[in-house]
């Protein structure tokens, strides 16, 4: 079943890039809201967030909410006063509207992290050096050794009795002897490791990246409609201009606007909508054997 | 015209006294097989990487070596393959068709040939469903599989293989060598290989070279270097005997006549020739009342809450004064055990005792002061110093009393000797708080022949001033030679354990080549002298 999951990782990145750019470059305080909750919707259908992930977007929340109205006085119309200062609406707007804007692009970070793996990451460096790509995935392998290493000096020096964490100072000693025999080891084998590199090649010829992933058509279609509905959602945004000092001003709801929501909302639920739709499919082509 | 022609060859390093190679000559063919063999410092590693001009080292060249009769220096990296002993070292990236892409990468092939051979790769070897693995996931065989995978997308018409399965456990060894075989059979690849495992390798190879100092000594077919070595003046002492396979040496204890067996299968048809009135030498040993050194009860233990469990409800009495091997594959949690018994990691169940003491009343490291200590599977997370003789100095190790003299070492850098002797100076290391128990962690990887003989006289000279030695291991041949009981481990329980001689009869699969060969005929020969003095009782020669 092909899923947005499995789509050329240089078109999940474009959609990424398209989301977040409109969610932190217009301030318009209905697409704000529009991107809160099919983010919300999209890490409750596809399992990103935790209970616990959603209870720091909660406090993330409400801390940038309350925040604004109560430290910016601007504004004309006064809801009530607090410790002889304003709150007004205007601010408070402005506060939900940048909260919304904040939890929004957080979920979907989280989301970009969870399609967008080290591999993926990888091939898409690859397209422009070949050897930072290779870097990368040199430096990934070497993180896991280096932890596993770690872990196997410090039984064997512990075992042989030589360490020891009694007191502050002999756990720092111990700590330090620990790191520079990971470090002699680490350097003695790294000559094995650039000797398997030069007996595969390595500096014989330009070198060319090879990636297990292909740009299909359906990956084309994909990026253009995320290019449209982009553009059509900007221009939407352009004309509704959305004035929040000192008095609210805003036509959220003329058909630039409208249109630009209904853009940007079909742009948000574009991963739903094709995994739905392929889910559908699924079912369909399985009641047919 | 051969494929490699070697000509007077010498290779001294710089700053050393003595040639590490001298005037060797060797010719190689199209698609042969070879086997290299020779003690550690005989120049084997020399000699392979002196074919492979990338890996060539420092030092003066005297004499000349041909490949297809153009002078080696003009030949590039695609047509010479090499894959040397350590397979953790040698992956470069981080998944596994990365790995494998990697060469082909590096010569700028094109995508979509890359692709091709890639997944052609992948079907041969078998690997199409760990493609998208992380390296680090794999088994160390695994690793090794891949190494030589990888070498192979570049389609070498040389593959050089240093020592490939000094690491590996007899299984994953196995696995590798026909590998190997397949490739050279399949595609006509020349295989030149250096390695230890002349079980194997005498029945695979077309033929063996052996070196000794430097020297070619011996060159023919598996059969005419095993006869020759077997029947030279000085054949029980030569340092050869312990390369030979062990259908061979009980051929040459006993003095046999005809064809020399290689094989098990030959090697029992050449018992069959004997008497067996005598079926064992009965001579087992019967201790009763033994103490307690080390005991586990119901251990359990997981690495993590909700992970599988390593070790289930695992029983294990070690008495004092003993050796007791606990074999077992790779991965099937042995190391576990060793480090939850030497109080490394904490079981989540279960009791432990030491010297009849709760481990858990040993407080504030007194366990690792003249109670227990453990030589590490990687010697290297030992040292912390410049020189080996201030690594023995900084830990007051008695080296008097040491078997073995590690003076001459004492200038040298601890990772500039040589496998063995690394690993004498770890043990020396970790009986510097005088251990009642010590526990060894595959002690035997990656030695030859020789060095394991002394190893063996270490251990059973620490036996001997009381030491109880918990030996982890999965190779069996070593665990024969110096072990009291063996332990099968298996699924996170000891699944079988036994006195050496019943263990090693009694398992059919799980044995030493002496006790295959002999199974029919004779009980509790696992070793290839007690199987020649069984035969000797027997009669002896016809």
């Amino acid at each position: 079943m092909k899923c947005f999951e499995q789509l050329n990782p240089f078109a999940v990145a474009v959609y990424y890039l398209c989301v977040l750019g409109l969610i932190m470059f217009s301030m318009n305080p209905l697409l704000l809201a529009i991107a809160l909750l099919t983010s919300v919707l999209s890490a409750v259908l596809t399992g990103t967030a935790n209970g616990r992930a959603h209870l720091f977007s909660a406090i993330v929340f409400l801390v940038a909410a309350v925040l604004n109205p109560l430290f910016v006085h601007k504004g004309v119309t006064v809801l009530f006063y607090l410790n002889d200062r304003p709150f007004t609406l205007e601010a408070a707007v402005y506060g939900l509207s940048a909260a919304c804007m904040l939890t929004a692009a957080l979920y979907r970070l989280r989301e970009l992290s969870r399609v967008l793996s080290s591999d993926k990451v990888l091939y898409l460096f690859g397209r422009f050096s070949p050897k930072l790509a290779l870097l990368l995935s040199m430096t990934i392998r070497y993180v896991h050794l280096l932890r596993v290493r770690y872990r196997k000096i410090q039984d064997s020096q512990k075992a042989l009795g030589l360490y020891d964490d009694g007191n502050l100072i002999d756990a720092v000693r111990g700590r330090a002897r620990v790191l520079s025999i990971l470090i002699t080891w680490t350097l003695e084998n790294g000559i094995v490791t650039a000797e398997s590199m030069e007996s595969r090649g390595w500096g014989t010829a330009r070198r060319t990246s090879y990636a297990v992933y292909r740009v299909h058509a359906y990956d084309a279609l994909f990026m253009f409609v995320c290019a449209a509905l982009t553009a059509l959602t900007a221009v939407g945004v352009y004309h509704s201009e959305v004035v929040f000092y000192p008095v609210l001003d805003m036509d959220l709801l003329s058909p630039w606007g409208i249109a630009g929501a209904g853009a940007f909302t079909l742009l948000s639920v574009l991963p739903l909508t094709i995994n739905g739709t392929e889910a559908i499919r699924w079912r369909i082509s399985i009641s047919k054997i | 015209m051969a494929h490699i022609d070697i000509q007077n060859l010498s290779f001294t390093y710089p700053n050393a006294d003595e040639k590490a190679l001298s005037d060797i000559c060797l010719s190689i063919g199209h698609g042969a097989f070879v086997t290299l063999m020779g003690a550690t410092g005989s120049g084997k590693s020399t000699l392979l990487r002196l074919l492979k001009p990338e890996l060539r080292q420092n030092g003066t060249l005297a004499g000349k070596i041909k490949y297809d009769g153009m002078d080696i220096e003009n030949n590039g990296t695609r047509t010479v393959g090499y894959v040397a002993q350590n397979p953790e070292e040698q992956i470069v990236t981080d998944k596994v068709w990365h790995e494998l892409a990697f060469t082909l990468e590096n010569l700028g092939a094109k995508q979509r040939d890359i692709a091709r051979r890639v997944a052609e790769i992948a079907a041969y070897f078998d690997m199409d469903a760990w493609l998208e693995r992380d390296t680090a996931t794999l088994s160390g065989g695994e690793k090794q599989l891949l190494n030589l995978a990888a070498v192979m997308t570049a389609d070498p018409e040389l593959l050089l293989l240093d020592e490939p399965t000094a690491q590996l456990d007899p299984i994953a060894a196995s696995r590798f060598l026909s590998t190997v075989y397949r490739l050279n059979r399949e595609t006509g690849v020349t295989v030149l290989i250096c390695e230890h495992r002349s079980e194997e390798l005498f029945a695979l190879s077309d033929r063996v070279v052996v070196l000794d100092r430097g020297r070619l000594v011996y060159d023919g077919t598996p059969r005419e270097v095993a006869t020759s070595a077997a029947t030279a003046v000085d054949a029980p002492d030569s340092p050869f005997m312990g390369f030979l396979p062990t259908a061979a040496r009980i051929f040459h204890a006993v003095n046999g006549r005809g064809e020399l067996p290689l094989t098990i299968r030959e090697g029992q048809r050449f018992v069959e020739n004997f008497d067996n009135t005598v079926r064992s030498l009965n001579d087992e040993a019967v201790i009763e009342n033994r103490e307690e050194a080390l005991s586990l009860k119901n251990i359990c233990f997981c690495y993590e809450r909700n992970g599988a469990d390593i070790l289930r409800d695992l029983d294990m009495t070690v008495y004092r004064g003993e050796v007791f091997a606990l074999l077992g594959a790779n991965g099937a949690g042995k190391s576990t055990a060793a480090a939850v018994a030497a109080g490394l990691r904490k079981p989540y169940s279960g009791t432990m005792k030491l010297f009849k003491k709760p481990l858990k009343s040993y407080t504030n490291g007194s366990l690792y002061r003249g109670n227990i200590s453990l030589m590490p599977q990687d010697v290297e997370s030992v040292f912390i110093h410049e020189t080996v003789g201030e690594e023995l100095k900084y830990c007051e190790a008695v080296i008097d009393s040491f078997p073995y003299d590690l003076r001459p070492l004492y200038s040298r850098h601890p990772y500039d000797i040589s496998g063995g002797e690394r690993q004498l100076v770890a043990l020396c290391k970790a009986l510097s708080s005088k251990p009642g128990v010590l526990i060894m962690d595959e002690p035997s990887k990656g030695l030859d022949a020789n060095a394991k003989a002394l190893l063996r006289d270490i251990i059973l000279k620490l036996k001997g001033d009381g030491v109880t030695v918990l030996l982890i291991t999965h190779d069996v041949e070593f665990a024969a030679l110096c072990a009291d009981r063996c332990a099968l481990f298996s699924q996170g329980r000891i699944a079988a354990v036994d006195t050496t001689q019943r263990f090693m009869s009694g398992n059919r699969f799980y044995t030493t080549a002496a006790s295959r060969i002999t199974r029919c005929r004779y009980d509790g020969a696992y070793t290839a002298e007690r199987a020649a003095a069984l035969i000797r009782r027997n009669g002896g020669a016809l």
